[in-house]
């Protein structure tokens, strides 16, 4: 047994509301540079919908991720070492621009420069890339809600298989938010293809990262990622992706789209787990088995020997009490209400979602719960709008059961809450019902509904110890961030200041404050806690 | 933000209802009544029951607003198809439902019926 830590998120899709505030932060604080234009580490999609970029969940045309090849082994669906060095000056596994959309922006200088008198001058889109003038036909949402359905959202793949149940039509119309970001999988397909073994996976909390210097820019990663989540920085030339703050998970905050999400639907916590068993899960034949066998890697925080070991292993003691605490792994595992994204991609993705039980609210509620008939709060989520099996094709490769007792559980919660508001007996079989005992539900209860700052992000920060080690990696190794134009509200990046006061055994002192070229005091969100002054980012008061 | 939807005033109606004025999603539209234009571009999406169509959101009046064959001119935003006309209650005043300004787009929404044309127009635009 070889304990690993891994910080991994969980994502309650029943609350997103599809606001973009997680796109808008994580864009400003990360790709509001010259060469990400287009890139999104984090993005909203409507389901169902083609995402972004393009029906990337189509593996038959990406080939990302891994498949078995005939005798049961891993192998990356984009074929053997051989293939891809052959195709390395010609990878014809890449998503185009057009595929992710080509970034715009406006004619801005119509306005400014307009004579004097001229009726209501209108500004027109221009490429952001190009600068030249451009008719918008695409765009990295440009599905949102159901926008342009019968041309977009029939092209999802996840509704194959469904024609027949799935009508885009008014009467039976569905829709829920997949907020997404890199998935920081236990056996990433993208490190796996780097020709230049720049990619890798961190020892301490598994966070995949590109190391800047080794990059080449041969862009396998963009292909054998199967969520699409590496991008190509056509400015550097390098590849970038999400990097989970990782500079504020060393300092235990949780990263941007969490720390701004509205609806609190975002989690972020630590499974411990064993390495040596993630190859063979990833391996495991049936499809719709891996989601099980994904559960199987993760390790009981709280069983003695496993606390034994990872302690052994290096592991400290505050990052194992972390994980007894840790939301995620209770949603996960030990509730088992979240489900990964694509488990059959093979890549064990470390970001979690429950399933949307929404739409079935209402008939819950005026249903509720009978003793003599347990079975009438659930028939209604085989009545969801929401086809149990499209949330099958997203989340366990269509093991429609699964998903159905997830949801199961979910509406015992409901209902078990609803009989506790107006007195009511809920009846004592309704936990067993769903497999779970009364304090399960109520933990889910307060888990799901009342969970508080501190229970949502149970993040333990890095080692005094280790601090040499990430600042060197940070300096070193840091995404390109630091060049360019730098991340954070397009200015001069996070300064050396930043880094300097770094404190990853504590609080960092005013982190998001640094002096500006200019002079001034400037206000980054990078290291904002939520405390504290903020500089320029809202307008003085007095004028309105 | 105004890369994460269409990067314009839009808007939304049935297939069957852009089937009938033969408008794809995406094609220039102009919504006009005896108040005002709109030149925008047209969602189609069976989110929309037919005979209803919807505009929200209504960006910025500077931005991809071409030039109406209607009027020559900008066409405008939604407010320029639902102009307010005086009602009485307006006149109370003290709450903000019942308060009075220029075409202002207040809570009380829509003040009349009126009927307003939908139709496809030339897809060379012009600003």
């Amino acid at each position: 047994m070889r304990v690993k830590a891994q910080v991994a998120m969980v994502m309650n899709l029943d609350k997103c509301i599809g606001c973009h505030t997680c796109t808008v932060t994580c864009k400003q604080t990360w790709t509001n540079r010259p060469g990400t234009e287009y890139v999104y580490f984090n993005n909203v999609e409507t389901k169902p919908g083609v995402g972004y970029p393009r029906r990337y969940e189509d593996q038959e045309q990406w080939k990302g991720g891994w498949a078995l090849d005939r005798k049961g082994r891993l192998q990356l669906r984009s074929g053997s070492r051989l293939r891809r060095l052959l195709s390395i000056f010609y990878n014809p596994d890449l998503p185009t621009i057009d595929d992710y959309g080509d970034p715009w922006t406006y004619d801005y200088q119509v306005l400014i420069n307009a004579p004097a008198g001229t009726p209501n001058p209108s500004a027109h889109s221009i490429s952001a890339l190009t600068g030249q003038d451009m008719h918008m036909n695409w765009g990295s949402n440009w599905d949102d809600d159901l926008a342009g359905g019968p041309a977009h959202a029939a092209g999802d793949p996840d509704l194959a298989g469904l024609e027949d149940q799935v009508k885009l039509a008014f009467e039976q119309v569905f829709m829920f938010y997949l907020p997404r970001i890199c998935e920081h999988c236990l056996n990433p397909s993208c490190v796996a293809s780097c020709p230049s073994g720049a990619m890798y996976k961190r020892e301490e909390d598994g966070i995949v990262l590109v190391d800047q210097d080794r990059c080449r820019g041969w862009r396998f990663c963009v292909s054998g990622c199967p969520y699409k989540k590496v991008y190509f920085n056509h400015r550097t030339g390098k590849a970038e992706k999400c990097t989970l703050c990782f500079r504020r998970i060393e300092a235990g905050q949780p990263t941007i789209c969490s720390e701004t999400c509205v609806g609190r639907l975002r989690y972020l916590g630590l499974f411990l787990y064993d390495a040596d068993a993630v190859l063979p899960a990833a391996a495991t034949r049936d499809p719709q088995q891996l989601y099980r066998a994904q559960l199987s890697v993760f390790l009981d925080p709280d069983d003695p020997a496993v606390a034994d070991a990872a302690a052994r292993q290096g592991i400290p003691a505050d990052w194992i009490a972390a994980a007894r605490r840790s939301p995620v792994y209770a949603l996960a595992v030990r509730h088992q209400v979240a489900l990964p994204l694509h488990p059959e991609y093979r890549t064990l993705p470390m970001v979690w979602y429950i399933p949307p039980l929404s739409p079935v609210a209402d008939v819950v509620h005026a249903t509720g719960y009978d003793q003599a008939d347990p079975d009438r709060v659930f028939a209604a989520i085989d009545a969801l709008r929401i086809p149990v099996e499209y949330l099958a094709n997203l989340f366990t490769a269509g093991d429609a059961d699964t998903v159905r007792a997830v949801l199961r559980k979910l509406a015992a919660v409901r209902a078990m809450m609803r009989a506790a508001q107006l007195g009511l007996d809920p009846g004592g079989d309704l936990p067993a019902s769903v497999g779970a005992s009364e304090s399960d539900l109520e933990d889910l209860y307060r888990l799901l509904a009342i969970a508080k700052y501190d229970d949502r992000y149970v993040i333990p920060p890095a080692h005094t110890e280790d601090a040499g080690r990430l600042m060197a990696q940070h300096e070193q190794l840091f995404c390109s961030l630091e060049t360019d134009g730098g991340p954070g509200m397009g200015g001069a990046g996070p300064p050396a200041a930043s880094v300097e006061s770094f404190h990853p055994d504590g609080q960092p002192a005013d982190t998001h404050l640094f002096r500006g070229d200019d002079g001034r005091v400037h206000f980054n969100l990078l290291g904002w806690d939520g405390h504290g002054t903020t500089p320029h980012l809202f307008p003085d008061g007095g004028t309105s | 933000m105004l890369r994460l939807f269409r990067g314009g005033p839009v808007i939304w109606m049935s297939p069957q209802d852009a089937d009938r004025i033969g408008v794809s999603d995406n094609d220039w539209i102009e919504a006009y009544n005896r108040n005002g234009v709109v030149a925008c571009r047209a969602v189609v999406s069976h989110r929309m029951p037919p005979g209803t169509v919807y505009m929200y959101h209504a960006k910025d009046r500077h931005l991809m607003t071409p030039k109406s064959e209607v009027s020559g001119w900008h066409g405008g935003s939604d407010n320029s198809l639902t102009r307010l006309v005086v009602k009485p209650t307006h006149m109370i005043g003290g709450y903000g439902q019942f308060s009075f300004a220029f075409n202002y787009y207040g809570p009380t929404g829509h003040q009349r019926d009126e009927i307003t044309v939908i139709r496809r127009r030339s897809q060379q635009v012009e600003y």
